[in-house]
């Protein structure tokens, strides 16, 4: 039979079977209500000013509660949202104290010279004490301007506009803030999807082996077919979630404005999803293997372990990666095939990779994997069909034409 | 038909086939017999690639089996294999298919089955699911739906309540009469006598008596004996020479003697004595010949 159409049936039944299990169905829906809920709910919890109320007693202290409000207010990007500050005026102190006690007010002014707050954690925690100590100032400055005309130059001078800000790459402050983002939440994603769809592999094959089925199918399937056609299916199930979260969450981020996105760098989201097939072909073909190797399900995962520790060793690399994406960790690990996949799109995320680093990062990585699937693939033909204690490595190698 | 030539393999120390040949013919089916351990399952999984002989061939029609010669073999291993969460028609598709059929026929071939086994109502049920006799019979039909040429089981009767054991032979028996080659292996001798035409027998990795059965029986250096009578049946015998093997069972003595043994002496001198209420002398029986050819 044509060997392509031996990995397709393959490939189809594992699409058809696992896509429609519970588990998978489940996960996919799971993921996207967390990444709602990443989005969205800092944005729920951000949405919408507070009131604050300050008792004021004596005079002077309306005038700053009233400054506090007015810089609130123009502060904010959106005025419906800012916090307030709003006067509360009582007669005597004994009765402000009272109220602050009972939660009614934030802090008290005392004839514009006191500030009295309620016990520590409640006034401390919060920004008011900040705001209006500057609201104070600001009042006595404006005092100051209002009766002398030379400080008014002076104030003038003080409030000059900040610098601005530009960076070389084109790249402004705004937009690298978002493709930060794009850099950290893809270096998660793709932890998560090269683990999960590692271990999907993993128990596919061993699966396979414990329940005797690889004996039929090998009886008219080459071992390639069946571990190609598995790569592809699991491949093509965790490119789905993979494309779906990214897609849902673009999608999310621009609906919600979470974030003041100029552009979003759909560059670094494709270099994302092309990274994320490499880094899931490198790994999952040595899962694969790995599964072949043991006849039961709970000897899978210390076949496995020293996989999972390169993972893991690859994605540290690509926190270094994230903190220094020009330094000596982010270099090397840009041209090692199993940190290439996290820490290359992380520094295209950023913008600090040349188009030749990136190239030669890729064909590297392709290499190794022609390598492992050879490698890998004639593991898996040795191991399928050994039963009994975990087959060794290099003994699965052996075994095999 | 299929030619299994000279194979020999060996797993370190233990030598599972040593030159180990036989052939199954269209139309017929072949009884495949042998103790434990004696190399029956290396022997089938050679056929499908599954073992690489050390040295030694299988041909089919003359031709060395390739891949694409196993499209047309149907294989039931001895430990059964599944999907257990696959819907069993969804299983005999898959298998359908990777064994070349289209789509359409795939579907069509797997309804077939499922009907004749009787799990046409079965049909979207997981397979582990099913019940122990069900599983088998999916089991079977994932070696049947494709249509093949030659037939290979490995133990196919074991663990079936007789209904399932008479719905197997029937199937198989079918399959032989339509043209295919079935071969199987198994431990129910008188099953195999039953349902065969020939039967190969292995020893040790290799073939130690194999060919048509009543050719085998006829052609065989030992006569099988029963006596049972009221007397002293322990003299009676003793003037057998000759004698294979012995037991009793219920009562009834079961001897195997050589073919040139003279019986009639026994019969006259235990008439002479006592009572007789049961004689037999013929063929030995398939079991018989099992026993002293694996002895």
């Amino acid at each position: 039979m044509n060997g392509l159409r031996a990995v397709g049936l393959v490939a189809l039944r594992e699409i058809k079977e696992r896509g429609r299990s519970r588990a998978y169905i489940f996960s996919t829906i799971f993921t996207l209500i967390l990444l709602a809920g990443v989005i969205l709910v800092p944005r729920m919890i951000d949405g919408g000013g507070t009131t604050y109320t300050i008792g004021v007693v004596g005079e002077g202290g309306a005038e700053i509660v009233e400054t506090a409000d007015a810089a609130s207010v123009a502060a904010a990007k959106d005025p419906e949202e800012a916090d307030r500050y709003e006067v509360r005026e009582f007669d005597d102190i004994a009765a402000a104290e009272a109220a602050l006690e009972e939660d009614e007010v934030e802090a008290i002014i005392v004839d514009g010279r006191e500030l009295v707050g309620g016990p520590a954690g409640a006034f401390g925690g919060s920004d008011v004490e900040r705001v209006l100590q500057q609201a104070a100032g600001t009042r006595r400055v404006q005092d100051l301007v209002a009766s002398n005309e030379e400080a008014a130059e002076v104030v003038e001078l003080l409030s000059s506009e900040p610098l601005a800000v530009r960076r070389l790459g084109g790249a402004d402050v705004e937009d690298q803030a978002v493709r930060g983002f794009v850099a950290f939440g893809g270096l998660i994603l793709m932890y998560v999807a090269i683990l999960t769809y590692g271990a999907w592999m993993l128990s596919g094959v061993t699966e396979e082996k414990t329940n005797r089925v690889v004996e039929v199918l090998l009886s008219t399937l080459r071992p390639w077919h069946i571990l190609g056609g598995k790569l592809l299916g699991i491949g093509a199930l965790g490119l789905m979630q993979i494309v779906l979260l990214i897609v849902m969450g673009a999608v999310a981020v621009v609906l919600t404005g979470a974030f003041d996105i100029p552009r979003v760098p759909v560059d670094s989201l494709i270099a994302l999803i092309g990274w994320f097939i490499l880094g899931f072909l490198l790994y999952a073909i040595i899962y694969g293997a790995a599964g072949s190797l043991v006849s039961r399900m709970e000897d899978a995962q210390s076949t496995a372990g020293p996989l999972t520790i390169i993972a893991l060793i690859g994605y540290f690399f690509s926190f270094a990666a994230l903190n220094d994406p020009t330094g000596t960790v982010a270099i090397v690990g840009t041209y090692v095939p199993f940190s290439a996949p996290y820490v290359a799109p992380i520094r295209l995320a950023i913008g600090e990779i040349s188009p030749w680093e990136m190239t030669l990062s890729v064909v590297i990585t392709i290499l190794t994997i022609v390598l492992l699937v050879r490698l890998a693939g004639r593991v898996y033909a040795g191991g399928l069909l050994r039963y009994g204690a975990r087959v060794r490595w290099l003994e699965a190698f052996r075994s095999a034409e | 038909m299929l030619e299994i030539i000279d194979l020999h393999k060996r797993y370190g120390d233990v030598v599972a086939l040593d030159g180990c040949t036989f052939e199954v013919r269209p139309g017929r089916m072949l009884g495949f017999l042998g103790p434990n351990g004696a190399g029956k399952t290396t022997a089938m999984r050679t056929v499908f690639g599954l073992v690489r002989p050390d040295q030694g061939e299988v041909r089919w029609n003359g031709e060395p089996v390739d891949a694409d010669t196993r499209l047309r073999f149907g294989y039931m291993p001895e430990q059964r294999g599944l999907y257990p969460k696959m819907k069993a028609h969804d299983q005999l598709v898959y298998m359908g298919r990777i064994h070349g059929m289209s789509k359409k026929d795939a579907t069509a071939a797997a309804d077939h089955w499922l009907d004749v086994l009787g799990l046409a109502d079965r049909r979207n049920s997981p397979t582990e699911t099913l019940s122990h006799g069900n599983q088998q019979r999916v089991q079977l039909a994932t070696a049947l739906v494709h249509d093949p040429d030659l037939m290979v089981l490995d133990e196919p009767f074991s663990g079936l309540d007789p209904i399932g054991v008479d719905t197997m032979a029937e199937i198989l028996r079918d399959q032989a009469r339509a043209g295919k080659a079935v071969v199987f292996s198994s431990h129910q001798l008188d099953l195999v006598e039953d349902l065969c035409d020939d039967v190969a027998i292995i020893n040790h990795g290799r073939i130690v008596l194999a060919g048509n059965v009543k050719q085998l029986k006829d052609a065989a250096p030992i006569r099988h004996l029963e006596l049972e009578m009221d007397g002293p049946v322990d003299e009676v015998l003793a003037a057998l020479d000759g004698v294979r093997s012995s037991e009793v069972v219920d009562g009834r003595h079961i001897v195997v003697v050589d073919a040139t043994t003279d019986v009639r002496r026994v019969l006259v001198e235990a008439e002479r004595s006592g009572v007789v209420r049961h004689f037999v002398y013929s063929s030995p029986s398939l079991t018989d010949l099992f026993r002293e050819a694996v002895a």
